[in-house]
C-alpha cells in the first residue's frame, strides 16, 4: 500500500524548517559560547568540580572531546603518569556535560511536536523500524516512510553536524564512532557517544616512544656523517 | 618534517621516507584530512538535494549517493596528481573517510529537498 499521503503546507512551515532552524541557531551558539569559555580557562575546572549540573557547563563539551581526541592521537609521546591523569579527568569530565543540551532539545521536540506524521523519509524501512519512527503515530497501516517528528530530530541531529563543520570553521567535535552509525538505540545515543570515546581512551595502549627516539636521532645522525 | 605546501591547493606534502618508523608531518596531514573531510560533506550536501528535487527514492537514491562519493574521492585523486602516497598515509584515507559523516548529511538533505518538492 503505497499511497502517497498529501500532508498539510503548516506541518512544513511550522514543524520542519523551525525545527532545523532551532537545532542550528543551538549548534552555532554552543559554538559561540564555548569560544567565550575557552578565553575564560580558569572557571570551567571549579565549576567542574563543584559538581553542579550547571547549564554553562555542558558548553565546554567541545573543547573537552577536542582535547581527548589530541590525547589519544600524541599519547605515546607523554610520559605514563601525566596521561593517566589526563585520562582520568576526561572521563569524569565529558560524562556530565554533553548530554545536557541535547536531552532538552529532545524533550522539547517531544512535548510540542508529537501525534502527527511530519515527513517522509525517501527510502523503505522494514517493519521492525515502526516503533522507533513512528512513536507518536497510533495507525498500524501507515507506511514507515510516514515518520514523526521525533525522527526529524535524530535525522537533523546526525545531519547537522556536517553543516556546522561548513559554516563554522573547524570540526566542532561532534564526535562519533562506528556504534552511533547503527540504527538501533536512537534514545541511547548520547551517551554512547560519550562512552565510545571513553572506551577508545581506555584502549590506547601507552608506549612511551621517547626512550626510542634517541636510537632513532642516533641512527639519523649516523647516517647523515657517514 | 617534510612539509611544503602546493602553491596552488591547500594539500600539503606529508610524509618522509628516511626513517624506519615512518613519521608524518602532523598538522599537514590533519590539513589534508580536513579538506577530504569538507569536500566529502560539501559534495553530500549538494548530492542530498539534487536527489531529493530529481525524486529519487529508495535503492536509487543511495546509488546516486554512492556515484557523487566516488566522483569525489576521483575528483580528489586528480588533486593529489595521482601520486597519493605523498599526501596521505593509505589508500583507504581519501577513498574511504568521511563516508558515514557523508550518508547522514546526505539522508537528512534528500528527505528534507524531498518532501519540500514532492510531499508538500
Amino acid at each position: 500500500m503505497a499511497e502517497d499521503l498529501v500532508l498539510d503546507t503548516a506541518i512544513r512551515d511550522w514543524v520542519l524548517i523551525p525545527l532545523s532552524v532551532v537545532m542550528v541557531l543551538i549548534g552555532i551558539l554552543r559554538y559561540f559560547v564555548s569560544k567565550l569559555m575557552r578565553s575564560f580557562q580558569v572557571p570551567d575546572p571549579k565549576i567542574v568540580k563543584e559538581g553542579h549540573i550547571h547549564l554553562f557547563s555542558s558548553f565546554t563539551f567541545r573543547q573537552v572531546i577536542v582535547r581527548a581526541r589530541n590525547l589519544r592521537g600524541a599519547a605515546n609521546f607523554i610520559p605514563p603518569k601525566s596521561f593517566r591523569s589526563r585520562r582520568v579527568y576526561f572521563s569524569n569530565e565529558k560524562n556530565l556535560s554533553m548530554i545536557i543540551p541535547q536531552t532538552l532539545t529532545f524533550a522539547w521536540v517531544n512535548f510540542f511536536f508529537s501525534g502527527f506524521v511530519a515527513a517522509k523519509i525517501p527510502f523503505p524501512l522494514t517493519q521492525r523500524f515502526r516503533s522507533m519512527l513512528q512513536n507518536g503515530i497510533d495507525l498500524s497501516t501507515v507506511d514507515v516512510s510516514y515518520v514523526s517528528s521525533r525522527s526529524w530530530y535524530f535525522l537533523n541531529l546526525f545531519g547537522l553536524r556536517g553543516l556546522f563543520s561548513l559554516i563554522l570553521g573547524e570540526e566542532n567535535a561532534m564526535d562519533d564512532t562506528q556504534r552511533m552509525m547503527q540504527m538501533g538505540g536512537f534514545g541511547f545515543d548520547p551517551s554512547k557517544s560519550l562512552t565510545a570515546e571513553k572506551d577508545g581512551l581506555d584502549i590506547v595502549q601507552h608506549e612511551w616512544a621517547l626512550p626510542k627516539f634517541e636510537h632513532r636521532a642516533e641512527a639519523v645522525l649516523k647516517k647523515l656523517v657517514s | 618534517m617534510a612539509g611544503h605546501s602546493d602553491s596552488s591547493s591547500s594539500e600539503k606534502k606529508s610524509s618522509e621516507a628516511m626513517n624506519d618508523v615512518p613519521t608524518f608531518s602532523t598538522e599537514n596531514m590533519q590539513n589534508n584530512m580536513k579538506v577530504i573531510y569538507y569536500s566529502r560533506t560539501f559534495m553530500s550536501i549538494i548530492g542530498g538535494v539534487i536527489a531529493g528535487i530529481l525524486g529519487f527514492t529508495g535503492f536509487m537514491g543511495f546509488i546516486f549517493y554512492f556515484l557523487v562519493m566516488a566522483n569525489t574521492s576521483i575528483g580528489l585523486i586528480a588533486k593529489a596528481k595521482f601520486s597519493v602516497h605523498l599526501y596521505f598515509d593509505s589508500w583507504n584515507r581519501i577513498i574511504l573517510d568521511g563516508f558515514m559523516g557523508g550518508l547522514m548529511s546526505f539522508v537528512l538533505f534528500w528527505t528534507f529537498a524531498y518532501d519540500i518538492v514532492h510531499i508538500f
